[in-house]
């Protein structure tokens, strides 16, 4: 139950005023939301990280292929440190909408190298791994940006 | 769910509603974000992040880093409370003007 006081306060607003303080909130949403979107080298570098960890699998070298392991983890959790550095947020990354765009990633990513493995390792097929990972550079490029739609659209939205 | 609406003045004025409205969306943001959004000098920032957190609407976090302070802003339960309801409070207003206005125009004309 609202107090006197704040029914006061309240009446005092006119109806302008209210439509001018809500479009100034809406203005710094988009602001904020317009803040957020990753340089265009950005989903990229996440995508050559993975993809070149997999096309790697193609020299069969193990020494090669843990330190491209270890590269991917290190520039995965560099990128995301810088980008929360440039936009000067810290927010919820995973909600209901993004969960589902990463783990339709994930399970995407990992069909496309079981899909290597058995081509390469049963079929016997030369650059199957070089290919996934090509692929891999798409699918992160796209699911990043698809991530980034939906974190924009949470924003403008003030929540 | 939506807040029940409740005019907050401490929230009210322009430069803290926007305040506001950046760490609503967020968990935490830097004062220097937030400065920027505001598009304000930092004594005026600091001011208005100054009343906020003496109402209990917002913390305050200072970390260093390479020998330079990094400060950040989130909202408060209480802070997150007063915001949301002000808004409704807001949207309430406009709605009500809105409501009004379309009973006018809808209103039967003077013989």
């Amino acid at each position: 139950m609202a107090s006197d006081e704040e029914r006061d306060g309240a009446a005092a607003i006119a109806p302008g005023e209210a439509a001018r303080a809500i479009s100034a909130i809406d203005g710094s949403c988009s602001w904020l939301a317009d803040r957020i979107i990753a340089p265009g080298w950005y989903h990229l570098a996440f995508g050559l990280l993975a993809g070149g960890a997999i096309a790697e699998a193609e020299i069969r070298s193990w020494v090669l292929f843990a330190w491209s392991v270890a590269a991917y983890a290190v520039g995965c959790g560099a990128l995301l440190w810088w980008n929360q550095r440039r936009a000067g947020v810290e927010m919820r990354y995973f909600d209901a909408c993004t969960r589902a765009v990463f783990a339709g990633h994930v399970l995407a990513l990992s069909g496309l190298i079981a899909f290597a493995c058995w081509l390469d390792l049963d079929r016997g097929v030369r650059g199957a791994f070089l290919a996934a990972g090509v692929l891999a550079v798409s699918l992160a490029v796209v699911s990043g940006r698809w991530t980034d739609a939906l974190l924009r659209a949470r924003l403008r939205a003030g929540r | 769910m939506s807040a029940a609406a409740c005019f907050d003045e401490i929230v009210h004025a322009p430069n803290r509603l926007q305040i506001c409205a950046m760490l609503s969306a967020v968990d935490s943001a830097d004062f220097a974000t937030v400065r920027e959004g505001l598009g304000a000098a930092d004594s005026v920032v600091s001011k208005h992040v100054r009343v906020l957190h003496e109402a209990g609407y917002i913390e305050v976090r200072k970390a260093t880093c390479a020998s330079r302070v990094r400060t950040s802003l989130s909202l408060t339960e209480a802070g997150r409370a007063a915001y949301d309801g002000h808004v409704a409070a807001l949207r309430a207003i406009v709605s009500n003007e809105a409501f009004r206005s379309s009973v006018r125009r809808r209103g039967v004309p003077a013989e």
